[in-house]
């Protein structure tokens, strides 16, 4: 019963993702790309600040007794999303996007196979394998479609 | 060469959004989800506010010229973030990367399509239908 809500969330979480970058490309382009960057994490510190304030239950462990190593997801937050917005204006969403995912993909599998970063350990099987050949072909379709229009852009300038 | 060096860089960065996923799963089980969400919006807002004093040429006046809805981001960002610290724990890492990669292609896709959020209009065609499927088949696979 929990598992296909958590797939109905993960998809909406990815369409966010996807109108984010589009808006913040946008917003990267008129006023600078660390000023947009800026405004996106200072309203989302002030919004998740607001939730949990009101609605986090009360936890054993804080984040000030926690290792300090598990704190440092942000860094790669920030990292993504200065690189989401220098890039997208130069090399087109497509093309950026495609390499945003494979990173993410080759990742993801790293750290479930090992477990790393105290996550369980789930090791890649004959499907995962499958799986990934499928994604692989899937990004190679996404950059086929964006070539062929590139050059039907420029079959017909203007 | 240039172009390669950029997507190199965004590639890093996609790796690293999977490893901001496998620290937030863990850290949200032991001080809760929105906890763990806020301590990356907290930490990345004032290390952003940090680097924005010695950006030359600041245009935050800008940012309040543009129309409204182009300053959501950032009430779009959380809701990923929370989704992620709420799912990696249950099904793990890969999957839900390729629940999110879903998502975010799909919607891509319709905002393309349709111009969305004035973004120029890109139709559909058999290519990214297929890869569409593709995913969606490796979904089910992991």
């Amino acid at each position: 019963m929990v598992l296909p809500l958590i797939f109905i969330l993960l998809l909406v979480g990815g369409a966010v993702l996807a109108a984010q970058s589009s808006i913040n490309g946008r917003l990267g382009a008129k006023t600078g790309i660390i000023e947009s960057a800026w405004l996106t994490f200072i309203m989302g510190a002030v919004l998740t600040f607001l939730l949990m304030f009101f609605f986090e239950p009360v936890q054993q462990a804080t984040l000030f007794s926690v290792p300090k190593w598990q704190l440092t997801g942000a860094l790669f937050g920030v990292v993504y999303m200065l690189a989401i917005v220098f890039a997208v204006p130069r090399v087109g969403t497509a093309a950026a996007t495609v390499a945003v995912i494979s990173g993410q993909l080759v990742m993801s599998l790293l750290i479930d196979h090992f477990g790393w970063l105290n996550n369980a350990q789930l090791p890649l099987g004959a499907s995962r394998y499958i799986a990934m050949a499928l994604l692989l072909g899937a990004i190679v379709l996404l950059y086929l479609s964006h070539q062929r229009r590139n050059r039907r852009m420029a079959a017909q300038p203007g | 060469m240039q172009h390669a060096l950029i997507l190199l860089g965004v590639l890093i960065a996609g790796m690293g959004l999977s490893v901001e996923a496998g620290l937030l799963g863990p850290l949200g089980e032991q001080v809760g989800h929105l906890s763990a969400t806020l301590s990356i919006f907290m930490v990345g807002a004032l290390l952003l506010s940090l680097a924005l004093v010695f950006v030359p040429r600041r245009q935050l006046g800008a940012l309040f010229k543009q129309p409204r809805w182009l300053l959501t981001g950032g009430i779009l960002g959380p809701v990923y973030v929370i989704v992620l610290t709420l799912a990696t724990p249950v099904v793990g890492v890969g999957m839900t990367m390729v629940g999110i990669l879903s998502g975010q292609i799909a919607a891509s896709m319709a905002i393309d399509h349709f111009g969305w959020l004035g973004s120029e209009e890109r139709k559909v065609d058999g290519y990214r239908v297929a890869a569409l499927v593709m995913i969606l088949v490796a979904l089910w696979l992991m």
